[in-house]
């Protein structure tokens, strides 16, 4: 099924503090941009985490591109955007440009070398982007919204189809997050790439994305955005007024 | 005393060569270990080198023959300290402690269970940079070669996992796999050089040059570069010091490093006002 | 074994509850403990063993118990004490004095003994804090050096490392001044008998005839080495003694009118710089010395470097502060190193004979 980017069937995984997700079941088709929500603890972080390889599944099994987890090797299609809190060391003396390089390394076969072509294709995505100015910049230096936009550009400088964002926006003020969203919203539409976003902010999401996937250990909901406005078991489940707010974006 | 004509001893120039082959792979390797929070690997790895050499001499291997039992035990050591830090969910540092307390207790127990030596390990043990034998700049151009062939083939690889081992996975790269290349080929470091050079210069060359370039370093090429350079020229102008002033060698040498460290610090203040850190 | 079966009982429940990490254990982590506990035990009772095994070396306590740091002590007083004293010593074969550190079976030892013996507080500096330690009322101490005059390395940088008479004797003229190895010249050896010689009568004064009557056999046979010493020492084509080591063997140039060369200090901490070795492999050079000396016991990398840099031979020399545990395996004594030593010393000085 070549339409079928992501699927999961019956996947559980569990921590040392118990059972994180229970059963999770869906299917992402190529173009759909996925809203993951859901409360704290609701196992968001370790659903992507299990679908990235990250963490080791208890029971299920979950499929990229239609191969199997655990077969898997095409990394290269699968752009990743963990969450910036504790990823980057201020000390760490990487500049703008060679941060963006490390995208490039799922493309290449050992030894790994960059060549003129790759310069380019940086110097290509960090201008998409409109950071091009902070190429030499290290990224200790950078603003929270600026390197949220270098993370992106390393993310996905090497043409994904599938783009994965852990809480992208955690750190960042309201209008930085509003103008982030539509950065994605603009990747899903032009580069036809796949979005699985991982947000608290449920209201902001509804906005941009195609699906909504409620989460909490188990699927509580997963459909089109349309339908979680309307279904009325959203409403009991979160009251009218909250539903109202989600969906009065829209 | 005339220094061209002191430069013109065999033991001198040897020391040049030597000492600048090993601080060049030592500040290089010493970049990425201080990057994971590695930096006093060189440091736990010597006490497990006293260790296993108690253990070869008890076994009467000695010189050479030595690092037949030594090598594969401290390769095992560093392996050991990488799995604590992956499974054990011990952070590097304690990791390397235990590691290096094991190391030397074992030896502590070993030496006296043994029955003592024939010679006195502890002069045994610990090299002088002014002693080094012919042979012995050979293997250490050897280790140099192949230890700077190893970090520029896996380059890319390394800034990946010191940049973020989730990242690295994703991008399809083998952590585990990396990060053994690095702590084996430091072992291996440690275990040829200590002899040559002693372990307090090998344990600074790792760390003391990294951290003076990373306090200045515009990109992690450019890192790398001032932490090569700054440890192969503190062993040209440390032994250059000694002769001069009459002290000890290795001693100078550490004593070039941490000048240039607070240096490239003045600097920093100096250049970046408006960062804090 | 109940142990390892209540330890895997317990780890069973998942719900260990180990305060410290505050994390439950799984299957997985009980492996590594396991086998953490197995090595654990595989030392200790390997530790145990080789304990056991000793206790068992160790004879029914019969006669004086003597208990010496270094090797000449031992020797001499093993020979003045015969089969009436049990004498053993501290150091274990091929450690160096200074890094040696008393165990608790070591200090056990002593306060059993009824003789204590060391050199002087210089050369062990831990004796002191071992008697201090040790709290016996029958245990009586014997400082063997203290009847000699000891002379200070003293540095002379023109000429390298001479040795200077010290006026006071053995008088602290600050720790790393003093050279410790004074058994080297036979007359302190002799004197250092007499101390001990003291010692052995005072403790056990029923044997005390035997004791007097092995000493003054001793210090004959002292003698007699001194005399040979001095005779094929008296002819030999350079008179200078170059050492690529620490200053040792002063007191032995000393008293035989050789001109003692070291390339470093009384301290075995201390790094010879670039320009000492410098000078050394000048004088080398200069003498027209077709040998240079280095220690036993002692790594000689430095005096190999040295020698192959001014193109000569390395010969050893014994401080006889230890043996080496091939040495021990064949009891050999004083004299033996001594004899050893002059055969060296004549090839390395190129002494003719007679």
């Amino acid at each position: 099924m070549p339409d079928e980017i992501v699927a999961t069937e019956l996947l559980t995984c569990s921590y040392r503090e118990g059972r994180v997700l229970e059963d999770v079941s869906f299917q992402v088709k190529r173009g759909d941009y996925v809203g993951i929500v859901g409360p704290n603890g609701s196992g968001k972080s370790t659903l992507i985490k299990a679908l990235l390889g990250l963490v080791t599944v208890g029971k299920g099994s979950a499929a990229l591109f239609g191969t199997p987890l655990s077969a898997f090797r095409d990394w290269h299609r699968v752009g990743y955007l963990p969450q910036s809190l504790h990823l980057v060391n201020p000390v760490f003396p990487a500049t703008v440009h060679e941060t963006v390089s490390l995208g490039l390394l799922s493309l290449k076969r050992f030894p790994k070398r960059l060549n003129r072509a790759d310069k380019d294709k940086i110097n290509t995505i960090l201008d998409e982007l409109g950071i091009l100015d902070l190429e030499l910049k290290l990224i200790g230096e950078l603003s929270g919204g600026q390197l949220q936009r270098v993370l992106l550009a390393r993310a996905i400088v090497n043409d994904p189809e599938l783009l994965v964002l852990d809480e992208p926006t955690a750190a960042l003020d309201p209008e930085t997050r509003g103008r982030f969203y539509a950065m994605i919203a603009d990747i899903n539409r032009s580069r036809g790439v796949t979005v699985l976003l991982v947000t608290h902010d449920s209201g902001a999401i509804g906005e941009h994305a195609s699906k909504m996937l409620y989460l909490d250990k188990k699927i509580l909901f997963y459909g089109s955005f349309d339908e979680f406005c309307c279904s009325p078991e959203m409403s009991s489940m979160f009251g009218e007024h909250s539903q109202h707010l989600m969906c009065h974006r829209h | 005393m005339n220094l061209l004509e002191i430069l013109s001893y065999g033991f001198i120039q040897r020391a040049l060569l030597a000492g600048t082959l090993i601080a060049l792979l030592c500040s290089v390797l010493g970049v990425f270990l201080v990057l994971r929070r590695l930096s006093l690997i060189g440091d736990g790895l010597a006490h497990v080198t006293f260790g296993s050499t108690a253990i070869a001499l008890a076994l009467k291997f000695y010189s050479v023959m030595s690092l037949l039992v030594t090598m594969p035990i401290v390769l095992l050591a560093s392996l050991g300290i990488l799995k604590l830090t992956e499974k054990g969910r011990l952070s590097g540092d304690a990791a390397i402690g235990l590691v290096s307390a094991l190391g030397i207790s074992a030896g502590i127990i070993l030496a006296s269970v043994g029955g003592g030596y024939n010679v006195d390990l502890l002069s045994f043990l610990f090299g002088n940079i002014l002693s080094i034998r012919s042979e012995e700049v050979v293997i250490a151009a050897l280790l140099c070669l192949g230890v700077m062939l190893m970090l520029t083939l896996y380059y890319h690889e390394l800034f990946a996992i010191s940049f973020s081992d989730e990242l690295a996975k994703v991008s399809g790269i083998r952590t585990s796999f990396i990060n053994s290349i690095l702590v084996l080929l430091t072992a291996l470091s440690v275990v040829l050089a200590m002899k040559l050079v002693g372990i307090m210069l090998i344990s600074s060359l790792l760390i003391v040059p990294a951290a003076a370039a990373l306090q200045l370093a515009r990109g992690f090429k450019a890192c790398i570069l001032l932490a090569a350079l700054q440890g192969c020229s503190s062993v040209i102008i440390g032994i250059i010091i000694s002769i001069m002033s009459n002290l000890p060698a290795s001693a100078s040498i550490v004593m070039v490093n941490l000048l240039f460290f607070a240096a490239a610090c003045l600097i920093r203040r100096i250049k970046y006002p408006k960062y804090c850190n | 074994m109940v142990f390892k079966r209540c330890v895997v009982a317990s780890l069973r429940e998942k719900d260990f509850g180990f305060g410290m990490f505050g994390t439950r254990l799984r299957e997985g982590d009980l492996v590594k403990i396991l086998i953490n506990v197995v090595v654990i035990i595989i030392a200790c009772s390997a530790a145990l063993f080789t304990a056991g095994c000793k206790k068992a070396e160790v004879k029914p306590e019969a006669g004086l118990q003597v208990v010496t740091t270094l090797f000449p002590l031992y020797d001499f007083a093993r020979t003045i004490g015969g089969d009436k004293a049990q004498v053993t010593m501290l150091l274990p074969p091929g450690v160096e004095p200074h890094t040696f550190e008393p165990k608790p079976e070591d200090m056990i030892k002593i306060s059993r003994a009824g003789l204590f013996v060391y050199t002087s507080k210089y050369m062990e500096p831990w004796a002191e804090k071992i008697i201090t330690g040790i709290d016996s009322k029958t245990l009586r101490v014997v400082n063997a050096g203290e009847r000699v005059s000891y002379r200070a390395g003293v540095r002379d940088d023109d000429h390298g490392l001479k040795g200077e008479e010290d006026r006071e004797h053995g008088h602290d003229h600050g720790q790393k001044g003093m050279d410790p190895h004074v058994w080297l010249d036979f007359t302190n050896a002799a004197l250092m008998v007499d101390t001990i010689l003291d010692g052995f009568v005072a403790a056990d004064p029923g044997n005390a005839v035997l004791y007097r009557h092995n000493a003054e056999t001793l210090k004959k046979r002292l003698v007699t080495l001194d005399e040979r010493y001095r005779k094929e020492l008296s002819s030999c084509t350079t008179r200078k003694l170059l050492h690529g080591g620490h200053y040792t063997f002063g007191y032995l140039a000393h008293r035989y009118e050789l001109e003692y060369h070291a390339l470093s200090g009384i301290s075995s901490d201390s790094e010879p710089s670039a320009e000492r070795m410098a000078a050394l492999v000048r004088e080398i050079r200069s003498s027209g010395a077709k040998f240079l000396f280095a220690e036993e016991l002692l790594s000689p990398r430095l005096t190999e470097t040295l020698a192959q840099e001014a193109g000569v031979g390395v010969l050893m020399l014994h401080g006889a502060h230890n043996l080496s545990r091939d040495d021990q395996a064949r009891n050999v004594t004083f004299f033996d190193l001594m004899e050893r030593n002059l055969e060296q010393l004549r090839k390395g000085l190129q002494c003719r004979t007679k």
